[in-house]
């Protein structure tokens, strides 16, 4: 059975009318901040992550075996290894290499410099890094890694990339760029409905129990139990909002009148989980997809069409 | 027209891996009877969270290139693993303590030490992985290279006992009658290490 013609141009209309490239600047800028702030924060155990040698958490030949099993192509830190190895670098020595580019490729995408080869870059040696480390690894690396899928095939440069304006490049296709916001946007509702329908599938997201233990559960206890107890009231309230925020983020995300709201709401709620548990790269990266996504069209600049 | 048309294909191909594998996950939840669902129902989710291993492949055997080429899109594009975060219930928090015996007979207490807090932050995905993790050999293994990470900064002692327990934090009712969290050894098991073994570079 064909689609009719008019649901064929509804659908063509929706994911290529068109629109301007502020929402990739923002993707590119804050996934390369977020690559920075990884390079950062990972430095001081970066050998210890990755080491074959004795001595690491775990090695990484026990992580890459339990995550390739059934998915051998899946990129890792060893084949940098081995084809260093080959040309007679240390072990140590390729992983500040691997370390080195990573973090170049951060700075790249935060300047706009070579932003096709950076964004391929830091994909690769993003997903190498969390799949050899997948044991240390939590949702913040899933989410950049999300990101940079999208921003590696996205239409680089953006026309506030470097790139654009000492090459003078001409800006890419609108049409392109309407289409890779409207997949990140549709990824977006997913990851949403999915993790406030399940939640909703829990009774202590109904009586504010989940809500508390993951603020006391350590090492997330940012805030001691002391205080949260004195906001025991709002726990039922909150608990029950986090569940309806997400589950109804794929309706409420798309009309103007509610846009604004959900979106907050959202970013909100990942700036408190980043304050009161700790965890700044997963608030980070969940408000640069955000934003990307949705967020960039609520600011109207120069009269630009948005969608 | 036509590139439009491919990309659309494309976009559909990988938003169903997606919505497939989020609902592989959420079926999985259902299934495990960890929801207020009925239990009668559970049957049913296997069936349907049985089925999505079909569609992903991972029913045919490890080497077999259409599973491979679909683990690797999954994990390429980021999209092997459900949003399930914290849901249907929080669970519990584990804790590995390393008990240090000298050859004098005295004992010293050390927690797993990390670099930065971030990195500390990572860590209970390597502790839910050993909870979760029922193949004893493999369990043994890893706790056996987080005690020798250990013993690398402490290397007079004799003996190293880790001991591995879930942190039960007391509910919003209990914390208020004043109770604390409390610790259920879950393993424990006792490594030596001989100093012949190379030091750390």
């Amino acid at each position: 059975m064909k689609p009719s013609p008019r649901l064929w141009q509804q659908v063509h209309a929706w994911f290529f009318g068109g629109t301007s490239d502020r929402w990739l600047a923002a993707l590119r800028i804050g996934l390369g901040l977020q690559l920075v702030l990884y390079c950062i924060t990972s430095r001081a155990d970066w050998l210890q992550m990755f080491t074959l040698h004795p001595g690491s958490f775990v090695t990484r030949d026990l992580t890459e075996a339990l995550v390739t099993l059934g998915a051998a192509l899946v990129p890792r830190v060893s084949w940098f290894i081995s084809a260093g190895e080959f040309i007679g670098l240390s072990e140590a020595t390729i992983l500040w290499v691997v370390w080195s580019v990573l973090l170049a490729a951060g700075l790249c995408l935060v300047a706009g410099i070579f932003c096709r080869s950076a964004a391929i870059a830091a994909w690769f040696l993003h997903l190498s890094a969390i799949k050899s480390s997948a044991l240390l690894s939590y949702g913040v690396d899933n989410f950049t890694s999300i990101g940079l899928f999208y921003l590696m095939l996205s239409p680089l440069p953006d026309h506030l990339a470097l790139d654009s304006r000492w090459r003078k490049w001409p800006p890419k296709s609108a049409q392109l760029q309407s289409f890779w916001q409207r997949v990140l946007q549709l990824h977006l509702c997913v990851i949403y409905f999915f993790s406030g329908l399940t939640k909703l599938l829990g009774s202590g997201w109904w009586n504010g129990e989940s809500l508390w233990r993951a603020l006391t559960r350590p090492p997330f206890d940012m805030v001691s139990s002391e205080v949260l107890i004195h906001g025991k009231y709002l726990f039922i309230p909150l608990g029950l909002g986090i569940c309806l925020l997400e589950t109804s983020y794929p309706i409420f995300i798309w009309p103007r009148r509610t846009r604004l709201i959900w979106l907050v709401g959202i970013i909100a709620m990942h700036g408190a989980i980043a304050v009161l548990m700790g965890l700044y790269l997963f608030g980070l990266i969940m408000a640069v997809l955000n934003i990307a996504a949705f967020g960039i069209d609520l600011f109207r600049l120069h009269g630009k069409k948005v969608i | 027209m036509r590139f439009q048309r491919a990309y659309l294909i494309g976009f559909a191909l990988h938003f169903f891996l997606l919505v497939t594998v989020a609902s592989r996950d959420f079926f999985a939840v259902l299934a495990d009877g960890s929801s207020y669902l009925p239990a009668a129902l559970e049957p049913h989710w296997r069936v349907l969270e049985d089925a999505t291993f079909t569609v992903l492949g991972q029913k045919l055997p490890p080497n077999n290139p259409m599973r491979e080429t679909i683990a690797f899109y999954l994990h390429a594009a980021g999209i092997e693993a459900g949003y399930g975060y914290f849901a249907p219930n929080v669970p519990y928090s584990y804790k590995l303590v390393f008990q240090l015996t000298y050859p004098n007979g005295t004992t010293e207490y050390e927690l797993p030490t990390v670099g930065t807090p971030e990195t500390g932050m990572r860590l209970p995905t390597l502790l839910d992985f050993i909870a979760a993790n029922r193949y004893e050999p493999l369990r043994q293994l890893i706790l056996k290279m987080l005690a020798y990470s250990v013993w690398q900064h402490h290397r007079d002692a004799l003996k190293i006992r880790a001991v591995f327990g879930a942190v039960i934090t007391p509910s919003i009712a209990g914390y208020k009658r004043g109770d604390e969290p409390t610790y259920a050894v879950v393993c424990a098991y006792d490594f030596g290490f001989t100093k012949t073994e190379p030091p750390r570079p």
